[in-house]
């Protein structure tokens, strides 16, 4: 095995150095424009990769970023535990107490906003894969549950923000949104980590055995996990040392569940998003430590995977109007009527009903790690991965406005 | 019996006419029953007693040397005895009799097992249709000092609440009242995270207080106050869990808190939220007040 050079080190900080600093000026830019952190992000890696960079100055490049070596071995080390971090602070804000307190409403939008965007997006991709740039390796079903789960998944963080910034946050609507973003955040990882443990085509036993392992984990840390958490944040917080005490244990824990979720043969993430909610959902995690959790994770693990992501795919390349499209009005038709009609059936008026449609429509950040790894598994091509990014951000960029115009 | 819904439809949540308690026979019972007496007492209610169990005569007499201590007229409280389920016989009863306050005794904290499957006590404070008042400390000078009211701002039962609290304040003689307004804001660190510079933090922080702040000061506005001394504060946390540390940290008398909106189950307590936080650890009495609304 060769050894990790003192060059290599230059160029990976350098590669960091560049990712962080040019990620953060054009964020900064765009928040001035309300749009979302991740854009800027992914703005960025078009820019320093293949799309941009890789093709005026190929060698420059390869330089700063190389594809093979220790430098890549190392980069996307950083990159596999920046998405498992980035699914921890996910779970870190599902409150499931939040989606019984909201009651009926809820309880309809959520499973609404849900079945039919899943139902649709199998439908279509099991009956015309085509459209979507075909199944790869030739398990439509699987292919199909993908397609479905991308379509059903929503995203809290964007959502958080787009209520925040409009004053929402603390509103009904705005309540049955964030609670139903939680529960499409919960059972969407939940298929996608059933997806990824059998996507070596599992015979029955094996899909029998995976779907046990995960609600096996998942009540587990729900549970008797969430108990010993409960016990232990309290101790954690005012004996250790602050917040250097809490941020260890919590990360610990989420590195630790993400390595038994691997070891267990289902992804990595699913481990880290539990052990983000059993976190997140205990009442003794103070609020500056959920502040600070956030912090670190979002401006410094967010930048490096949202630009990870340019620096893999061709952008220009991979860019099929035709998935888009496909993707964009069957991700628009499934989530804004599904979530309306929940939220309809739940008492909404039909205006408001729509807004929170539109609210739930917004894909941001989870579509596009939802992408990502479906495209490192080799669930979807680098085409429909373009296609999923391009919905997340058009989503994410029309939620505001179309519930302005509605309320 | 013959029960006419009419009566109880609508019902204002006080003045407590009727009170009832549940006689457990428990080594606390002395204690509770003297209470609710005082109570009784001071709110001119007539007292219901209500025992769920075989009748004997051992417990008959233990019950009449109570009666006798607590001041109690025997011919002026009814005594019910009765078998079956004893939630659902006591919450019956209470229904027939047109109970407007249901005074039980209860431990600070159940066993594990017994919080999970759910305690008579505990069970009456998910289930009742008529305010409950669950007494953990009973010693008189204990419910005059320091009262808290749960007041969440945004919710329709909480004008009938405080109203409550601040009528059974005057009628058993407490002198100050402190509302207490929850704020909780999920995924506030979150979307703070995602784009905002320090001062925007602040100021969103800030601007999120103050307006939790006014919307409390409007709701006391709106009540009967009368000499009462009242003040407020906002604090933050997670519904149920906050307002319990804060009865602790202040050594709280008596908690009182609004009804629970829906049919609370097992999954509340696995999925702990707003009530569910203050039964499982009870900070001090605790008065549930059915708004009937």
């Amino acid at each position: 095995m060769s050894k990790f050079t003192h060059n290599d080190l230059i160029v990976l900080l350098t590669a960091l150095s560049t990712i962080l600093i040019f990620s953060r000026i054009l964020s900064e830019l765009g928040r001035r424009f309300h749009f979302p952190i991740v854009m800027g992000e992914i703005i960025v890696g078009i820019l320093l990769g293949p799309t941009v960079l890789g093709t005026l100055s190929p060698d420059f490049f390869q330089r700063v970023f190389p594809k093979d070596g220790n430098v890549s071995i190392a980069f996307d080390g950083l990159v596999n535990l920046s998405v498992v971090l980035l699914l921890f602070v996910a779970g870190l804000e599902v409150q499931l107490p939040l989606v019984l307190k909201q009651g009926k409403t809820a309880i309809a939008t959520s499973f609404f906003s849900m079945l039919i965007p899943f139902a649709l997006g199998f439908v279509a991709a099991f009956y015309f894969p085509n459209l979507f740039g075909g199944s790869l390796g030739g398990n439509e079903i699987y292919f199909a549950m993908f397609i479905g789960t991308a379509l059903a998944i929503s995203a809290l963080p964007v959502i958080a923000r787009i209520l925040m910034d409009m004053n929402l946050f603390k509103t009904n609507i705005g309540m049955l949104i964030m609670a139903s973003a939680m529960f499409n955040d919960l059972i969407g990882w939940l298929i996608f980590s059933f997806l990824l443990s059998v996507r070596h085509g599992a015979d029955s036993i094996g899909v029998g055995y995976s779907i046990l392992y995960i609600f096996g984990f998942g009540l587990f840390m729900l549970t008797i996990g969430k108990k010993i958490i409960d016990r232990a944040l309290p101790w954690i917080q005012t004996k250790l040392s602050w917040p250097g005490g809490v941020l260890s244990v919590s990360i610990g824990v989420c590195l630790i569940c993400a390595a038994f979720t691997e070891k267990i043969d289902i992804h990595a993430i699913l481990g880290a998003f539990i052990a983000g909610i059993a976190f997140g959902d205990s009442a003794h995690l103070h609020e500056k430590a959920r502040e600070i959790i956030h912090q670190f994770i979002t401006n410094f693990f967010a930048p490096l995977f949202f630009v990870s992501i340019g620096l893999r795919v061709n952008f220009a390349e991979n860019f099929d109007p035709m998935i888009v499209g496909v993707v964009l009005v069957l991700a628009y038709f499934g989530k804004v009527f599904g979530s309306a009609f929940g939220a309809y059936l739940g008492g909404l008026k039909i205006k408001n009903a729509f807004a929170v449609g539109f609210g739930l429509n917004a894909r941001g950040a989870m579509e596009i790690i939802l992408g990502t790894l479906a495209l490192s598994a080799g669930i979807i091509s680098p085409k429909l991965f373009v296609a999923l990014v391009v919905m997340a951000l058009v989503t994410s960029l029309t939620s505001a406005p179309m519930i302005r115009k509605l309320i | 019996m013959e029960f006419d819904i009419q009566k109880l439809k609508k019902r204002p949540a006080f003045p407590f006419e009727t009170i009832a308690v549940g006689l457990s026979f428990s080594p606390r019972m002395e204690s509770v029953l003297a209470e609710a007496k005082k109570i009784a007492d001071a709110c001119n209610a007539k007292l219901v007693l209500i025992h769920v169990g075989l009748k004997t005569k051992e417990k008959e007499s233990i019950l009449d040397n109570i009666l006798f201590t607590a001041g109690i007229d025997v011919k002026k409280a009814k005594i019910i005895w009765t078998e079956g389920d004893e939630v659902d016989t006591i919450l019956k009863i209470c229904k027939l009799n047109i109970v407007d306050l249901l005074v039980v005794g209860a431990l600070e904290k159940e066993n594990l097992i017994k919080f999970y499957l759910g305690s008579i006590a505990r069970t009456i404070c998910r289930k009742a249709k008529c305010s409950v008042l669950l007494l953990t400390n009973t010693s008189s000078q204990k419910t005059k000092n320091k009262v808290i009211v749960n007041a969440g701002a945004d919710h329709p039962k909480t004008m009938h609440t405080i109203n409550t609290a601040f009528y059974f304040a005057k009628q058993i003689g407490i002198k100050e009242v402190t509302l207490v307004h929850e704020v909780h804001s999920p995924a506030l660190a979150m979307a703070m995270a995602e784009s905002s510079s320090a001062p925007e933090v602040t100021k969103i922080k800030k601007e999120f207080t103050e307006e939790e702040s006014s919307k409390l000061h409007n709701i006391i506005a709106k009540c009967d106050t009368g000499n009462l001394k009242i003040n407020e504060k906002v604090i933050k946390g997670k519904p149920g869990y906050a307002v319990r540390q804060y009865a602790i940290t202040k050594k709280a008398d008596l908690l009182v808190i609004n009804s629970p909106d829906t049919h609370l189950t097992f999954l509340d307590r696995i999925f702990t939220h707003d009530i569910e936080y203050i039964l499982a650890d009870l900070p001090c009495n605790l008065l549930i007040v059915h708004s009937r609304v």
